[in-house]
């Protein structure tokens, strides 16, 4: 079939650079759909060969489709109506049914015919030209973006990310007559803002790159992030330093510029007194500049822009730049030097002021609940109390520091600069930096034992607190970001290999609240408790653990996050035993009977009652293995047991071919059941096997 | 004082000029500073009042912008707690706004091929003035010089047509083509004899009287039982029909809630019951305003939008 290459191109005022992306691969993703949705079942064939270039900077979204074939073929669609026998009348006369189906359908009565009983119209669909469809493919495709807050502009109702000022839309050579949110299709696009003044004709879909290149824009988003990349990086060898290149950060940079022109510019050195990490954030978030280290990695007093020019004067850029950074760094060094008069300890004062949450009392409230909490823990996993507490209690005191007033990503970092400077121990300094981790998903753990203590104590505060009362996360619901706290604390229990159980450590934290009633506590450690095994879910799916494998642990609900992981890695090895599918269909089996046959527990097995071979054996076998795996229970060797335990499989597949469980008599059906029940007891020891898919 | 001869016709005062006959060769009412204290150009009622309501409106002017928490006794070479903004609004927003904002820093020296000139996303929301828009921060070689923002609600009221506003920050921007480091030095006038006077010798010492007023002396009793008396005053006169003077009660209000944060009497929770109090003073005024207008039908209109804004009212009634 015949195809033409499509060209769409959304002209803007700038875009907001970290929306860019997200923006551009909707509009893309929509438009393809658009467009399948009209070949409907045809699209797989037709639109296979497909070549999609998605386009994105400051003053544009563009789509390039290659080989697009340019008509949708014509088709049959059968529509059916009512049934047959109430399409006439006893006389053989047409009915009201038969009528308004026939009018419905714009059909002659001689067009219907009967199918399966009902009456049936064969509808020929006419093959449509695809360059009258692609208008509103396009404008619905630009009404479903995932746009935060739409704007309107001048004397219009038109709504968009920012005023729109042209649009381009070519099939072939040919342009494609319409009007999208305000602005006629044309052929002419626009190139950069001052390198370029004039509009660009484009005569084919295929010309776009190189019209825009021409006209000093870099269309291509990709395109242009890896010159940007190149540019950090030859500018970085420059001055002998090592590139810090932050993705983020170059892809909000690569959304600010048509035509990237890295520039080098320096700082005094008197600035690299201050913490780096101040620095950088400042660079980075107020001026969008790349950092750089040398060999010992430590930051040097350069920073590199990325202008939007190719400067006539280079220099005036740079110079400008440089007058900017330099009063920022200043305030940063401001701060430093000025927050270090006043040490952690007199701040705390200040923390009476401060409201952490109405019902919870307020920071300083807090610092002391956590500190007295610290103390606690340091007792279970055998850090410093001392420290511990002492950390806590100054945690906090770097929020109503300057620094972090202005740069509240360095809280905590901060703290630990002062502590130093007051004199504080280092691992009480450390453990201040270290509240805070883990940030992210996949970020580093605390490190020191206080450290560790003081991230516990302070999430577990929050999050027993906010239970008290009556808040916990609901839905999308979570201002705490209590659902975040609970992985870090279990992430920390894990990963650290802390023998703690979470009934204890929650007791604790419940108990240091003055908001929360002694009758309640019973009620809210439960809550917290079930709470957090439920975040195991989350966790596991993160490691990609099975489901199913999560489940089978879940269902025992230990309370120990280690035990629990244990258990889970114990499964999983068990999964990948050849004996592993048909042992947990096994325990189905014997989860269904024993559910419907509750065995009486204070009975033993009757041996005299066991008749059949295989029964005897199965009797026999488990009852070997089950005082082998006595010790290895006691070593809370769950991969061991369950390795142990997959050695039934035979002795079980055999059972439940040879023997029939429910017989008339009572007895030995009693007695069936009760070895079944001893075999599933075994396995329930680690996980309810009989979950796993 | 020694510094860097200055380009002629960039003194602080040629900077205004220039902006002045540009914007006025544009089409634009130049208009004067409103003569009380206000935190920025935004509240000038050529500005807050002509964005309601389907009236055209183009004009420019400087405006004194008062910010008693940024006062720095004259000590930062950067920050004031009394400043200039130029600001240009255009309603409708024509569609090349940008271009004629680009136009302007032309008219004042700067050459877009040697300096880096960005639009960068900036979104801005006023909690006082019940008001919102979206837009950006110009940048020049990396400098704010700019505020840049379209319109879409003012006191509680939807924008339309839109105002584009244009915000510059004069001090920034003159020392950027002064090449100044501090805002003291600044050349705000070269006499004829060659001499010059500074930003210095005009302000500095009222930056340094100023803000040990609003730090130390403004007195906090009596300011809150002033905020109460123009809540009052404003209510009254918007029970009177007359949104101009309301309004103007309602930035005494707004200033003295300023005073009182320099003063830090204001705890966090009550800050928000008092930026609610003006909030709920503005919206009045804002719709006093709209019908005050309605009520003239709205002659700076354009006849279509005129007939659809006085259509719509009358089956909002």
């Amino acid at each position: 079939m015949a195809t033409l290459d499509f060209l769409v191109e959304l002209g803007t005022a700038e875009l907001p650079p970290k929306s860019l992306q997200k923006l551009s691969k909707a509009f893309t993703a929509n438009v393809i759909d658009g467009i399948k949705a009209e070949f409907g079942r045809e699209a797989k064939t037709l639109l296979a060969d497909l070549q999609v270039n998605s386009y994105a900077s400051p003053r544009r979204l563009a789509i390039k489709i290659t080989g697009l074939v340019t008509e949708v073929p014509g088709s049959e669609n059968l529509v059916q109506g009512p049934p047959i026998k109430i399409c006439y009348d006893t006389d053989g006369n047409p009915t009201k049914a038969l009528l308004g189906f026939a009018k419905k359908n714009n059909a002659s009565i001689e067009d219907l015919s009967d199918i399966n009983g009902k009456i049936s119209y064969l509808q020929q669909l006419a093959a449509k030209p695809l360059e009258q469809l692609l208008p509103e493919i396009i404008n619905q495709s630009l009404a479903k973006l995932p746009i935060a807050k739409r704007m309107r502009w001048g004397a219009n109702r038109i709504e968009f990310v920012r005023p729109v000022q042209w649009l381009v839309m070519l099939f072939g050579d040919k342009v494609i007559d319409c009007t999208i949110l305000g602005v006629t299709a044309g052929n002419k696009s626009r190139g950069h803002r001052f390198h370029h003044r004039d509009d660009i004709v484009i005569n084919t879909p295929a010309d776009y790159e190189k019209a825009l290149e021409k006209a000093y824009v870099i269309a291509d988003f990709a395109k242009r992030k890896a010159i940007i990349n190149a540019q950090v990086i030859e500018q970085t060898n420059k001055i002998n330093g090592i590139p810090q290149i932050d993705d983020d950060l170059l892809d909000e940079v690569t959304g600010l510029n048509e035509w990237p022109v890295a520039l080098t510019g320096a700082f005094d050195v008197e600035f690299l007194s201050v913490p780096q990490e101040a620095l950088i954030l400042s660079m980075k978030e107020h001026q969008k500049y790349f950092h750089t280290v040398d060999s010992n990695n430590k930051l040097m007093p350069y920073f590199i822009t990325v202008s939007n020019i190719e400067s006539k004067d280079p220099a005036k850029v740079i110079s400008g730049n440089e007058k900017v950074i330099r009063p920022r760094l200043a305030d940063a060094k401001f701060f430093f030097e000025n927050d270090k008069k006043i040490s952690l300890e007199a701040r705390c004062e200040k923390l009476k002021n401060i409201v952490f949450q109405q019902q919870l009392g307020t920071v300083y409230e807090k610092s002391e609940r956590i500190s007295e909490l610290a103390g606690h823990i340091s007792n279970i996993i055998g850090s410093d109390p001392t420290k511990a507490a002492r950390a806590a209690l100054l945690a906090k005191a770097d929020l109503i520091t300057d620094m972090v007033f202005e740069f509240t990503d360095l809280q905590g970092l901060m703290g630990y600069h002062y502590a130093l400077n007051d004199g504080e121990d280092i691992e009480v300094a450390q453990a201040i930096n270290e509240q805070y981790l883990p940030k992210f998903a996949g970020d580093e753990l605390p490190e020191s034992k206080t450290g560790i203590t003081l991230a516990l104590a302070d999430r577990l505060d929050t999050l027993t607190g906010m239970f008290g009362i009556g808040q916990p996360p609901t839905g999308s619901k979570d201002p705490f970001a209590l659902r975040r706290a609970t992985l870090g604390v279990l992430r920390i229990i894990i990963e650290k290999n802390l023998d703690i159980d979470l009934k204890d450590l929650v007791s604790l934290a419940v108990k240091q609240h003055k908001a929360i009633a002694v009758d309640d506590r019973n009620s809210i450690i439960e809550q917290v408790v079930s709470f957090m095994l439920e975040r195991l879910r989350a966790y596991y799916e993160d490691r990609k653990v099975r489901i199913d494998t999560y489940l089978a642990v879940a269902k025992l609900a230990p309370t120990k996050p280690l035990d629990f992981d244990k258990r889970i890695n114990a499964v999983e090895h068990f999964r990948s035993l050849p004996a592993a599918n048909s042992l947990a269909a096994a325990n189905k089996r014997v989860s269904n009977i024993i559910d419907k046959q509750i065995p009486n527990a204070n009975q033993n097995i009757d041996t005299s009652l066991l008749t059949e071979a295989s029964e005897i054996a199965l009797h026999s076998q488990l009852t070997s293995l089950i005082e082998k795996l006595e010790p290895v229970f006691e070593a809370g060797d769950y991969q061991g047991a369950l390795t142990l335990l997959a050695a039934l499989q035979g002795p079980i597949d055999q059972f439940f071919a040879d023997v029939m469980v429910m017989v008339d008599d009572q007895k030995v059906q009693q007695n069936r059941i009760l070895l079944l029940s001893q075999l599933r007891q075994q396995f329930l020891k680690i996980a309810d096997i009989s979950l796993l898919n | 004082m020694t510094a860097t001869p200055v380009p002629k016709g960039t003194s602080f005062q040629d900077l205004i000029q220039r902006l002045q006959s540009y914007w006025s060769a544009h089409g634009c009412v130049v208009i004067q500073p409103l003569d009380m204290e206000v935190g920025a150009g935004t509240f000038h009622p050529a500005t807050f009042l002509r964005a309601i309501g389907p009236e055209s409106w183009k004009a420019a002017y400087v405006q004194p912008s008062r910010r008693p928490t940024d006062g720095r006794y004259g000590e930062n070479p950067n920050r004031l707690q009394h400043y200039y903004q130029f600001q240009t609004v255009l309603k409708p927003s024509p569609d090349n706004i940008q271009e004629l904002y680009l136009g302007s820093l032309e008219a004042l020296g700067v050459d877009p091929l040697v300096h880096d000139i960005r639009f960068v996303e900036d979104n801005w929301e006023s909690p006082t003035l019940g008001a919102w828009g979206l837009g950006w921060e110009v940048w020049l070689d990396g400098m704010e010089v700019s505020q840049f923002t379209y319109f879409q609600q003012v006191g509680g009221l939807e924008c339309y047509p839109v105002t584009g506003e244009l915000t510059y920050g004069l001090e920034r921007l003159a020392m950027y083509i002064q090449d100044v480091d501090s805002v003291y030095d600044l050349i705000w006038a070269v006499n004829p004899d060659g001499s010059t006077v500074t930003y210095g010798d005009v302000f500095h010492q009222n930056e340094i009287e100023q803000s040990t007023y609003n730090f130390e002396h403004a007195d906090v009793e009596h300011l809150f039982s002033t905020f109460d008396f123009h809540e009052r005053e404003c209510n009254k006169l918007l029970a009177a029909n007359l949104p101009l003077p309301a309004y103007e009660q309602t930035l005494k209000a707004s200033h003295t809630f300023n005073l009182l944060d320099a003063r830090k009497a204001i705890s966090v929770t009550e800050r928000q019951r008092f930026i609610l109090r003006v909030r709920t003073l503005t919206r009045g005024v804002a719709e006093a305003y709209l019908a005050s207008r309605a009520k003239l039908g709205f002659p700076l209109a354009e006849e279509n939008i005129r007939k659809e804004a006085l259509a719509a009212l009358e089956e909002n009634k």
